[in-house]
């Protein structure tokens, strides 16, 4: 806590407004709106619901702007902690359990620093380059669907809106780059730009084949048709697409072993030389917002979404069918005032119940215990308990609660993947990974294209036939 | 009655330099204030159509050291190059004429900041000769172990700053951990990690101790392993070797003309190693190989200077495993006075480091201070090729290439 105060004290005037905004974003929001629901929600719901198109678009945006900045942090934890011991090291491990805080704190110190623009450079520019390159990471989150349903908005041309979105952060960069008034930037801004206008015509290509097979460019529809099992997984429909895909977006997310733009031992920082403060920190967030959507997309498109690897109840059915076995789906009604009594019982009872039952072990075999100190230990462990088993229920009862968790699993997996080949590759050089993309990437998605193409044809002949 | 104000916010004036600087664009440029000096900096400080300069360094996160290189780029194309010397510059060859010979030893030490007891080695073999000193069996064999010891440390350093500037971030961490326990190990015999001070003229300073032997015999027992784990490491990196193989190409020609030593040498195809041709200690005696590499019409790139230290590397350990085992009982120090006055003569001495030939060239009036005293350094030599053979490549390779050469500044600027 002592590093967040003190980082708290440097605080410059941006920080000043911004944090209690935060803080207000935080405490008094949630005030207001239970407030707002209770006195004018039967009014507002009323009003509210003939328009439910706009709610969901602003709910949408609000959730996206917000769910960016702790996504990013989480990332930036990760890849410190990863790289970390994957190179023998500890890593942050001051601020927070295992060093958890650090990439709060991070933020902190970038607000709190001098928001500095070097002599020459073009300032207009300057100050807005980052902002595009932010906007443009998290404008994307809106197509990307968290879970059945859980889709900010779903485009029926959604991914002709990521490819669209996801190409303007170029002009950030370069932008970022050219006004800095510094060489190392430039080159850096130059370099993203060829960059990912060269990998941008893989990228796309590389999903024609599997929209072919999907038949719509909506994510939530490419996702929902991957259901089942994980064999209806697009990745074994698509494994050169997938690999094209992977390749090529790791490419336009500028990470390793890619990662030109701002190599290090090059031109120092690339298009973020320059760039200190809150300005350095959208261009950092942006960084690591743009590995989330790569590994949410590589998700979406090709590794089933929000889907588990084996849907029990389907499994269940399969087997019934083949097997002849008379197994009974498993269903939770999550229905609580199903039970009657039983609810108050529930409420009442089985908390204490299971508190004195989970207090007995400590109190018996530790002599120094006293009553109430045991019973605490119980309670603690009863909430554990009580708070996994709600989530086990929720995982199974609600199909949402089961997609997230699963989407959130295959996406960080694919952000660890990324972190991993930081923390492994060397850097490759501009003429390699040029002649990489367009020698080998951009003839294997269109072969990739065209067996597509003929295999669609192929067995629409052979089922007409 | 004084006010204080901000003297460029209140009388900021056209006079005011660092007003000026601000807006002066060329104060950014890395050409020199002054009107050139010579007709390579006159050819040189003159852009064509599309070319810009560039600096890299002194306060580059690669540069080894703090080198700069002003780069004249076309694009990510580097047409020229001119190395920028002297941010290091001690006067150590001036300094040792002012020291008495003992004194010599502590001077030369930060000049191999890397592997510094190949710094001391030469210096204090020419002292021995100018007094006709012997150096007993057993300080010859310390002396011997813990420099190939220090040669296993520094390659293995190498092999991490490649892969650091070719953008890998993990190997540097790893070779840390091999030079730690090395230089841990050393520290128990010489009381340093880094500036060792060890030898002497006439031996070494202390004896093998408990320490020393237990942590040897730790590192030993895996030592073997390890290599095969960095050769492994980064050899068979697709990435890697292709940015590796082919760049930074010195032939048997160039290298000789330039005045090539050690590794760098041998990896243009030419077998010379200071051990064989000019036998020095006791390396008559050790059974060890010359690795030698880019025989072939394509030889002597960067990938065959990083493959060939590997391989030193595995004959390191060969001269140490031999050390252990051959390692004779006796004096450490030959006797000798307080003072030293040699008589008035000149002796050069030379050792094979892990960058080449350390050389020392001391002249003796009779006085306890060395009349002059030369250094030759194989890192100055080396880093010349960085001229020669960078024209025409990418940007991207220049950090690349240079530490291929694997040069220590402080040798450099001395």
């Amino acid at each position: 806590m002592s590093s967040i105060s003190r980082s708290l004290s440097h605080v410059t005037l941006a920080g000043r407004i911004l944090i209690p905004l935060l803080f207000l974003l935080i405490v008094v929001a949630p005030i207001l709106t239970v407030a707002l629901a209770v006195v004018v929600g039967p009014w507002l719901v009323s009003v509210l619901s003939s328009n439910l198109g706009i709610i969901r678009f602003v709910v949408a945006i609000t959730g996206v702007l917000l769910f960016s900045i702790p996504a990013a942090f989480i990332i930036i934890y990760m890849e410190l902690k990863v790289i970390a011991y994957m190179n023998l090291r500890v890593g942050p491990n001051r601020v927070g359990p295992g060093g958890a805080a650090h990439s709060l704190v991070a933020g902190l110190k970038v607000l709190s620093k001098e928001d500095f623009s070097p002599a020459n450079a073009d300032r207009l520019v300057f100050t807005w380059a980052p902002v595009l390159v932010f906007l443009t990471a998290v404008m994307t989150f809106l197509v990307i669907p968290f879970g059945p349903g859980l889709v900010g908005q779903d485009l029926n041309i959604g991914l002709l809106y990521l490819f669209a979105v996801g190409g303007m952060a170029v002009v950030g960069l370069l932008l970022a780059g050219w006004s800095s008034f510094n060489k190392y930037s430039l080159l850096g801004g130059l370099r993203a730009a060829a960059q990912m206008v060269s990998y941008e015509i893989p990228l796309t290509l590389s999903v024609v084949g599997l929209i072919l097979l999907a038949g719509t460019m909506s994510l939530h529809g490419i996702a929902e048709q991957q259901g089942g099992w994980f064999g209806n997984w697009f990745v074994f429909r698509q494994p050169l697409g997938a690999l094209i895909f992977f390749i090529a977006a790791t490419a336009e997310a500028n990470r390793t072993p890619f990662d030109l733009t701002e190599a290090d031992s090059e031109i120092v920082a690339g298009f973020a030389t320059e760039y200190s403060g809150m300005r350095f920190g959208f261009l950092f967030f942006a960084e690591y917002v743009n590995v989330f959507i790569v590994s949410a997309l590589m998700v979406t498109l090709f590794f089933g979404a929000w889907n588990s690897p084996l849907d029990i109840n389907m499994a269940m059915l399969f087997l019934n069918d083949e097997l002849g076995w008379n197994l009974q789906p498993i269903v939770v009604n999550l229905d609580p005032g199903g039970l009657g009594i039983g609810l108050l019982l529930l409420i009442l009872i089985v908390p204490v119940a299971l508190t004195v039952v989970f207090a007995l072990p400590f109190y018996l075999t530790r002599s120094k215990l006293k009553a109430w100190q045991a019973l605490l230990l119980g309670f603690a462990l009863f909430n554990v308990v009580a708070v996994g088993a709600a989530f086990t229920l929720a995982f199974i009862g609600w199909d949402w609660v089961a997609g997230i968790i699963w989407f959130f699993i295959k996406s960080f997996a694919f952000v660890f993947v990324f972190v991993w080949m930081r923390g492994t590759f060397p850097r490759v050089r501009i003429d390699h990974l040029m002649g990489f993309a367009w020698k080998w990437l951009l003839p294997a998605a269109l072969l990739n294209l065209f067996l597509t193409a003929t295999a669609i044809v192929v067995v629409d002949a052979l089922k007409a036939g | 009655m004084t006010t204080f104000t901000d003297p460029i916010g209140q009388h900021a004036s056209e006079d005011d330099p660092r007003v000026m600087l601000d807006n002066q664009i060329g104060a950014f440029e890395a050409v020199p204030p002054y009107p050139p000096r010579t007709e390579r900096e006159a050819e040189f400080y003159s852009l064509r159509d599309g070319e810009m300069f560039i600096n890299m360094g002194p306060q580059h996160p690669s540069t080894h050291g703090v080198l700069r290189v002003v780069l004249k780029i076309n694009g990510e194309q580097v047409v020229d190059l001119d190395p920028v010397l002297g941010y290091l510059h001690r006067g150590v060859e001036k300094l040792c004429e002012n020291s008495d010979y003992h004194h010599i030893i502590s001077q030369v030490d930060p000049l191999e900041y890397v592997s510094s007891l190949f710094m001391e080695w030469a210096p204090v073999m020419a002292f021995e000769k100018l007094l006709d000193v012997e150096v007993p069996r057993r300080a010859e064999f310390i002396r011997v172990l813990t420099g190939e010891l220090l040669r296993v440390s520094s390659h293995a350093l190498y092999q991490g700053w490649m892969a650091l500037d070719l953008g890998g971030l993990a190997p540097i961490l790893y070779s840390f951990i091999e030079r730690d326990e090395i230089v841990e190990m050393l520290a128990a015999i010489t009381g340093q990690r880094m500036l060792f001070n060890y030898f002497r003229i006439g031996g070494v300073n202390g004896d093998l101790n408990h320490e020393f032997m237990s942590r040897l015999g730790d590192w030993m027992s895996r030592a073997a392993q390890q290599h095969e784990a960095n050769i492994g490491l980064l050899n068979e990196n697709e990435i890697f070797v292709r940015r590796m193989r082919g760049i930074g190409r010195v032939d048997k020609d160039t290298a000789l003309r330039m005045v090539v030593t050690g590794p760098n040498l041998r990896a243009s195809g030419v077998p010379y190693d200071v051990r064989r041709a000019h036998p020095y200690s006791i390396y008559p005696e050790l059974e060890f190989d010359i690795p030698v590499r880019g025989t072939g019409p394509e030889g002597g790139d960067s990938l065959d200077r990083y493959l060939l230290r590997l391989d030193e590397v595995g004959q390191s350990l060969k001269i140490i495993d031999q050390c252990l085992h051959a390692m004779p009982d006796g004096p450490i120090m030959a006797r000798l006075p307080r003072l030293l006055r040699p008589r008035p003569g000149r002796a050069w001495a030379a050792v094979e480091a892990p960058r080449g030939l350390y050389g020392t060239y001391a002249i003796s009036d009779g006085t306890d201070q060395p009349f002059r005293m030369k250094i030759h350094d194989p890192s100055f030599v080396n880093l010349q090729l960085v001229g020669l053979v960078m024209k025409g490549n990418l940007m991207a390779d220049t950090m690349a290439v240079m530490a291929s050469l694997d040069p220590v500044m402080g040798g450099i600027d001395k």
